[in-house]
């Protein structure tokens, strides 16, 4: 087999059975796409593409479920034998349920602006803004739930007792954009911004920065600086709190948060992650009081998912017009298929096969 | 079929099923630029009463930032309602188009993943085209929290009903990582504390070296160290429950008692259960045969998975993983080499002798081995007459032989000091998590006083001082060329040049202006400094196309951004973020001038003489 013959058979291949030729000959292949996955298979066998071609033959006939092997392909040492894998007759491994897979029509059903409504915190909202009167909080709902509005009012409600209040974004691009925003609300007087390289209204109630700016203002103060805005500081407004896991800049958030001074209250604004009762048991082991957790995972405006083919047909990604939360599997069965065909008639490398 | 849908077809079918606007995310800015120019000929132009809408938000933006005007994507913006956003374009046009589809006013824009987090517009529908994003020059898998990340973008709170996430397959997809991200929970963040010299520097100024331990100790890393401790601790307890049994017994410690007396008993030759000749050599070497040993064989390497002595004439075995992945038996006076070669290796009592996943690992380690591997040089005990007599007596110093607990300390051993083994195992693992943190700082500190931030009692000496306000990437470099006094003399454009390519880490190529001969010697001492710096700090790119950059748009004043884009083949969003990011590494030198008067008010200088043009425009 020539090695584009080769590179074919491999693209024609569930990406399943390329992690299972990958284990042992591509290092962390987990975090490699389909394409990268077979570009890594070939350089890493260059040497032994004999020994990289039988092996997936003898996965291909395993996973035909035939027990021989290929003929010629006799081996005098035992291998190991692959680990017992679930396997049903869809290939995803999950049971097919009985219902009909949804329409288009039903799937695009509720496309469209919905009618005015007054505005109305929601419960989350109102729960975190509540428990902020004494308590550090932290809050993690999916991205476009709300977390601004928290931050106005959690704002606004320390500025009307006098006190300073610091809300910092990870990006200066956000800064801004917020800093716009809250002067808007509030009045410019009352807003100032400090980043890297923009310094205005620096003594106003209400500050915009970089984390990285408010960690030196924190640096400053504890090497004896006086600074009076961190003497009346009430409130510290960390948005985008998950940049606490940002390989270059998480420490920057560690650094902020260990020496914001006690009698400032913290809210961190989180996006939806996996553990943020560990962000809230933190706080609460190096904070004066228990931190409040407030979290959710329900997006407020429904999400659906669809599939796009290439030649403009659109479908539904999934069997139900919603995502179906904990089974990646439940495909719709046209996706499924026409996402074979593409598959199958696209090339590792982008070319089309004719 | 096409590998892709077009742009075109793209945004008419979107459309057509009113799932506009929305954000189409791209692999590269290339992807989205050529996306662009593919409506260049395109006749899905919008009703002239929408294109009006278009202008006027356009000029209204444009009155704030006049930059805007000149972008050469305005008519398609203006025609089609499509747009681009991505870094290569400056944050005046972003703002605008974010400003635009704020207002409902465009009906989709092509945008790059990388940016997905700081893209803070949302849209109707959200168009995924790949499942792997650009990181540190590799592409790896979207997680599942980014994938949520992007998708969250779709569905306006108060604009629309439902919104949409809408795959549609390039060659870059995986369906798998998406419909796996869409359907997931977000995955753990975890801590990525470093210790910095700024840090440390800082920490000093403002408490003594005995409290720093309880302030790292706040830290989320060690909140996070300290789960894991405590894990290990519960595991500990249990093994101090099962190791109850085991208590003291006619020795107290009678495990290592055992296992001493046991080593020395199977020494005896007359003691083995077969009498044959094996040569001393032999038994030394086998000694080293463990699971996880790399040896080699008449033909090639192997790594061993189990050592055992063959039944009936009890030779000593190996089973061998070998290159191809397969395991074979090998008697192991056919071993040529023991490599001082040794790899984790997870242990099973039964074939292939290890985990699965030990065994995955180590065929691989075994493939990835260098060609060159050092021995392990083996004492071969001189075998001499004196030797039983040697043994004997040893033995003789052992009470086990007619003690009354030997049946139950031979019975017990295997077990008992199995699980010794583990304790040791653990308490070590929680000392090393207990401790790690403050290790490293120890590290940073000894480093600091080497170079004289520090005095040996760390405190801050007069360096020191002035060293912690420079708290930005590569601090130990910036602080050590100012303490050489490499800036001595230098205008304002060799400094910027200089701190432009300290600042800039990215390896992109591209055509740039020339550099002048002054920074280019002032360069060369940078990377000699930079280069003997690097046991301690990671040297910057400090590429002088780079530093040439800057340098002229400090140095020629009359330069217009035009002019200076003209120069280069960066992006403008990059030549932006370059000069950027220098005003902050200059206002870190500008913060000297108590006691550097002179190279802060270089800095100074510098600092006016970049915001000009576009650097002045922004918010
Ligand atoms: N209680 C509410 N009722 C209706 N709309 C809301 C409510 N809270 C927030 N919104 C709107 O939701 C949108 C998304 O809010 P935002 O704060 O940007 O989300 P997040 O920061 O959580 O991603 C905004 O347009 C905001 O006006
Ligand atoms: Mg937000």
């Amino acid at each position: 087999m020539t090695t584009d013959e080769l590179e074919r058979l491999l693209a024609q291949q569930p990406v399943a059975v390329l992690h299972r030729l990958a284990r042992g000959r591509v290092h962390r292949h987990f975090r490699a796409g389909k394409r990268r996955l077979i570009e890594l298979l070939l350089q890493h066998s260059s040497q032994n593409l004999a020994g990289l071609e039988s092996d997936l033959q003898t996965l291909i006939i395993d996973r035909q479920g035939q027990s021989q092997l290929p003929p010629g392909a006799t081996r005098t040492a035992h291998r190991v034998p692959s680990p017992p894998q679930k396997r049903s007759p869809n290939r995803g491994g999950e049971p097919e349920t009985s219902e009909p897979a949804v329409s288009l029509t039903a799937w695009l059903e509720g496309l469209g602006v919905p009618p005015p409504q007054p505005f109305v915190p929601d419960p989350w909202q109102s729960e975190a803004l509540a428990a902020l009167d004494d308590t550090d909080v932290v809050v993690s709902v999916p991205t476009g739930s709300g977390k601004t509005y928290v931050a106005v009012e959690a704002a606004r409600r320390a500025m009307e007792d006098n006190r300073t209040v610091i809300y910092t974004s990870p990006l200066k691009a956000l800064s801004n954009t917020k800093f716009t925003e809250f002067s808007k609300i509030f009045g410019s007087d009352k807003v100032g911004i400090l980043t890297g390289d923009r310094q205005e209204n620096g003594q106003a109630p209400l500050l915009i920065m970089t984390t990285e700016i408010l960690r030196n203002l924190l640096y400053d103060a504890a090497s004896g600086e006086i600074d009076v805005r961190l003497d009346t500081l009430g409130l510290v407004i960390l948005d985008e709190s998950q940049y606490i896991a940002d390989p270059e800049r998480g420490v920057v958030w560690e650094e902020t948060i260990i020496f914001c001074p006690s009698q400032a209250k913290l809210l961190l604004l989180s996006a939806s992650i996996g553990n943020p009762q560990d962000i809230a048991d933190w706080l609460t082991s190096i904070r004066p009081t228990a931190s409040r957790l407030v979290r959710h995972s329900k997006r407020t405006v429904p999400l659906r998912a669809g599939y796009l083919h290439p030649n403009g047909k659109l479908v539904p990604l999934f069997k139900t017009a919603a995502i179906p939360s904990g089974h990646p599997n439940h495909l719709h069965p046209e996706t499924k298929r026409l996402f074979h065909e593409y598959e199958d008639e696209t090339m590792p490398s982008g070319r089309s096969r004719r | 079929m096409p590998p892709s849908i077009h742009p075109v077809d793209l945004i008419t079918a979107l459309r057509q099923k009113h799932l506009t606007p929305a954000i189409v995310f791209l692999t590269s800015r290339r992807a989205c630029d050529e996306a662009m120019e593919s409506f260049d000929v395109a006749d899905i132009v919008l009703p002239p009463a929408r294109q009006e809408v278009i202008a006027a938000a356009l000029d209204r933006v444009i009155a704030n930032y006049p930059s805007v005007a000149e972008h050469p994507l305005i008519p398609t913006v203006r025609r089609i309602g499509v747009a681009a956003h991505h870094a290569g374009h400056l944050p005046s046009w972003k703002i605008a188009i974010e400003e635009l589809m704020r207002q409902g006013c465009l009906d989709a824009v092509f945008a790059t993943t990388t940016l997905a987090a700081g893209v803070d517009f949302p849209a109707r529908t959200v168009v995924i085209t790949q499942s792997s994003i650009r990181k540190a020059r590799d592409f790896t898998d979207l997680t599942i929290g980014e994938v949520q990340q992007i998708a969250g973008r779709a569905g306006r709170r108060g604009k629309d009903q439902v919104g949409f996430a809408v795959i549609t397959p390039s060659p870059y997809i995986d369906l798998g990582v998406l419909t796996k991200g869409l359907t997931g929970h977000p995955e753990s963040i975890d801590s990525q504390f470093t210790i910095t010299y700024p840090m440390v520097l800082n920490l000093l100024k403002a408490h003594p070296h005995e409290q720093i331990h309880a302030i790292l100790a706040k830290s989320f890393a060690q909140f996070q160290l300290n789960q894991r401790a405590e894990l290990l601790e519960r595991k500990l307890d249990t093994l101090h429950v099962q190791m109850e049994p085991f208590g003291p017994r006619v020795c107290t410690d009678w495990i290592t008692q055992w296992q001493t007396f046991d080593q020395a008993r199977r020494q005896r030759p007359h003691r083995l259960q077969v009498k044959q000749q094996e040569s001393p050599e032999l038994t030394a070497r086998f000694h080293f045969m463990t699971p996880g040993r790399v040896v080699g064989l008449t033909r090639g390497r192997g790594i061993v998975l189990r050592q055992y002595r063959s039944k009936g004439q009890r030779n000593p075995m190996i089973s061998v993983l070998r290159p191809d992945g397969a395991v074979t038996e090998c008697p192991a006076a056919t071993v040529a080499e023991v490599f001082d070669r040794v790899f984790e290796c997870d242990e099973t009592s039964a074939f292939p002798w290890c985990s699965a996943a030990s065994f995955d690992e180590l065929h691989y380690q075994l493939t990835e081995l260098p060609t060159r591997l050092p021995t392990l040089p083996i004492i071969v005990p001189k075998v001499s007459e004196s030797l039983p007599d040697a043994i004997v007596q040893s033995l003789g110093d052992f009470p086990c032989p007619t003690c009354s607990s030997r049946p139950a300390c031979q019975k017990d051993v295997a077990v008992a000091s199995r699980l010794r083994q583990e304790q040791h195992r653990h308490t070590k693992s929680i000392q090393a998590l207990r401790a790690s943190l403050w290790h490293r700082f120890q590290e940073r500190v000894e480093v600091l006083q080497t170079f004289g931030y520090l005095t040996p009692s760390a405190h801050l000496t007069d360096d020191g001082e002035w060293a912690r306000l420079i708290r930005i990437d590569h601090s130990l470099l910036i602080t050590e060329l100012i303490r050489a006094e490499a800036f001595a003399g230098a205008d304002p454009a060799l400094l910027t040049g200089v701190m432009a390519s300290i600042a800039h880490d990215d390896d992109r190529p591209g055509a740039f202006p020339r550099i002048s001969t002054g920074l280019s010697s002032l360069l060369g001492q940078v990377r000699k400094l930079a280069e003997s710096l690097s046991p301690y700090e990671d040297p910057p790119l400090l590429r002088a196309d780079i530093a040439a950059v800057a340098e002229r748009w400090i140095a020629d004043p009359t330069l217009t951004w035009i002019g200076l884009c003209r120069l280069t083949t960066m992006a403008e969003g990059d030549i932006y973020r370059l000069l950027a990011r220098t005003l902050e590494f200059l206002s870190q030198i500008h913060t000297l001038h108590a006691t550097h008067p002179g190279l802060a008010d270089s800095a100074a200088k510098a600092i006016a003489l970049i915001r000009r043009g576009v650097l002045e425009e922004l918010p």
